[in-house]
């Protein structure tokens, strides 16, 4: 049995896997969305502010 | 809250970075040798195109390729080593979390080098971005590689930057401007906050959640731009898992030797990469070296028994056709690196024996090394089926003694046998991966077979990539400590506080 083609989910996917272009749209925004979340990250770990001891060697539950 | 690590351990683990001695200069300089003859090679393969590789249809991958898997796989290191030992908190992790991280980091960047050196017009790779498409699986594995990069080289980084802080804090006065300018920026205003250690802990541990999926992702990926295919030797549903257990095996491997060759390089280091290390580190290899073997047999067994007409002769090329040589080196070397590992755990008691001798092991493995090249030469002269079982006997026997001999040398020297061990796997691995490759290549379907060898340029090509890991590896660790010394630090605190 084939994929059932005359469906239009099935023309939206062979549409979706076989378009050029499509796959590195899909890596882009996957590189986009990790590169964002690891700079926001960074911005909230070093912002952090603390009226207490600075200079710590190491983290302070040790 | 004081500072566990004295004055003179911290600066022990510092000023190294800041000496640019003799034996550094002769390190990159020896590095850049075993480098430059691939890269000019490479300039060559420019100009005149992949015709001076042995690449052509059907074998369209060769060396470069089972180079990138190779790569692919060491780069597991950090994220089992890191991510799953960080997760666990085991406390022995703590001084080569760095190394093993790192490691992930270098051997990507070198595996994606890999994929332009098999480019006969590299210039076309933007082709690749502009054109491709959801349905292709390499797309699928630049997907996962570009991510797995990404996130190791975070988790790298975040786990430096207190470090850098504290190198940023620590410079010499003599120290060139723009070293103190690079601490400064990348340190990213630390200041060792309660909170901003909070929010570091929280962060480190999420990545490293993150971090094992991608990891496991990368490695499937791979595989299945093989077991896509419908060719003989790679339609395997086995192959993902496959090739994450060889991964993490040589991965561990390359752990091993870098981080030996980091405390021969400060031998500071010793005093905080100690045994425990490699004897802790060791039960994983062991165990992953039984399920490598076991994933091997399943599956030699399952084709063999099959016999099917497409899939059996690529398996026949293994077993005892022109691949039987690193078919079966693959496996004297995993026999011999389990063998290692195992004497290493048991008590020492190979001394009086004579069969224990290390003369005799050493004579032993002279003797299994020439009948085993005799055997893989197919040497004419000795053609005839009773002369060949003579030999493979003989092999056997010599083979068995060499490492009955040894035993006592191998429990005697921990590290040095691990490092062996160590080695065995790399070169056995990068084996496994062309015995992956080239069988079925030169017996691809419906084609007739054919053969492959590597050139001058593609040996070359694969020396100066180990050659660029290996000078990646020492120039980074001249900037950055090769161990983690907050890691350290809150591992001595915690022990302290737990009474040790």
């Amino acid at each position: 049995m084939n994929f059932p083609m005359e469906k239009p989910l099935f023309q939206f996917f062979y549409w979706l896997v076989n378009t050029p272009g499509l796959g590195s749209v899909a890596i882009a925004l996957l590189v986009g969305a990790a590169v964002t979340i690891f700079f926001l990250t960074l911005r909230w770990i070093v912002s952090a502010k603390n009226e207490g001891e600075e200079g710590l060697p190491f983290p302070p539950q040790h | 809250m004081q500072p566990i690590l004295t004055a003179q351990d911290r600066e022990n683990l510092v000023s190294p970075l800041f000496k640019f001695d003799r034996q550094f200069w002769m390190t990159i300089a020896v590095l850049s040798v075993i480098t430059l003859p691939g890269l000019a090679l490479y300039v060559r393969q420019l100009f005149l195109g992949l015709g001076v590789t042995d690449l052509n249809r059907p074998v369209f991958w060769g060396a470069y390729l089972v180079n990138f898997i190779f790569l692919i796989g060491i780069s597991m290191a950090g994220t089992v080593i890191s991510a799953v030992l960080h997760l666990l908190h085991i406390e022995w992790r703590r001084p080569i979390t760095r190394i093993a991280e790192s490691l992930t980091v270098f051997g990507l960047m070198t595996a994606g080098l890999q994929i332009i050196m098999d480019m006969g017009r590299p210039d076309r790779l933007i082709n690749t971005i502009l054109y491709g498409r959801l349905q292709a699986p390499l797309m699928w594995d630049i997907a996962s590689l570009t991510l797995y990069l990404l996130t190791a080289s975070f988790a790298l980084y975040l786990q430096l930057i207190p470090d850098i802080a504290f190198m940023r804090d620590s410079t010499p006065e003599n120290a060139p401007t723009w070293r103190k300018k690079l601490y400064s920026t990348l340190s990213l205003g630390w200041r060792g906050n309660k909170e901003q250690w909070t929010r570091l802990e929280k962060a480190i541990t999420t990545v490293s959640v993150i971090l094992i999926p991608i990891g496991v992702s990368l490695h499937t990926v791979t595989s299945w731009l093989f077991s896509t295919t419908v060719q003989p030797g790679w339609k395997s549903t086995i192959l993902g898992p496959y090739f994450v257990v060889g991964a993490i095996y040589s991965g561990i491997g390359l752990l091993f030797i870098a981080v030996t060759f980091a405390t021969q390089y400060n031998h500071h280091l010793k005093s905080y990469i100690t045994d425990t290390f490699y004897k802790n580190l060791g039960w994983i290899f062991i165990v992953m070296s039984f399920v490598w073997f076991y994933f091997t047999l399943n599956e030699t067994l399952v084709v063999t028994t099959e016999q099917e007409t497409l899939e059996f002769p690529v398996m026949a090329a293994k077993l005892f056709g022109e691949f039987a040589p690193a078919f079966w080196g693959m496996n004297v070397l995993m026999v011999a690196t389990t063998w290692i590992l195992i004497a290493l755990k048991v008590p020492n008691k190979a001394s009086s024996n004579p069969l224990f001798k290390t003369t005799t092991g050493l004579v032993m493995t002279v003797l299994a090394v020439v009948t085993f090249i005799a055997l893989a030469l197919n040497i004419p002269t000795l053609h005839g089926a009773f002369v060949e079982l003579g030999l493979l006997i003989a092999f056997i026997v010599f083979f068995v003694l060499a490492l009955l001999g040894l035993t006592g040398w191998f429990q005697a020297h921990l590290i040095p046998s691990t490092v062996i061990a160590s080695a065995f796997v790399l070169f056995g691995m990068w084996l496994e991966r062309w015995n992956i490759l080239m069988p079925t290549l030169t017996h691809a379907r419906i084609i007739p077979y054919t053969t492959y060898f590597p050139t001058v340029t593609e040996v070359a090509l694969t020396i100066s990539t180990f050659g660029i890991l290996t000078l990646i590896f020492v120039v980074f660790y001249k900037f950055f400590p090769s161990i983690s010394i907050w890691e350290v630090e809150a591992g001595r605190a915690l022990e302290i506080k737990n009474g040790g």
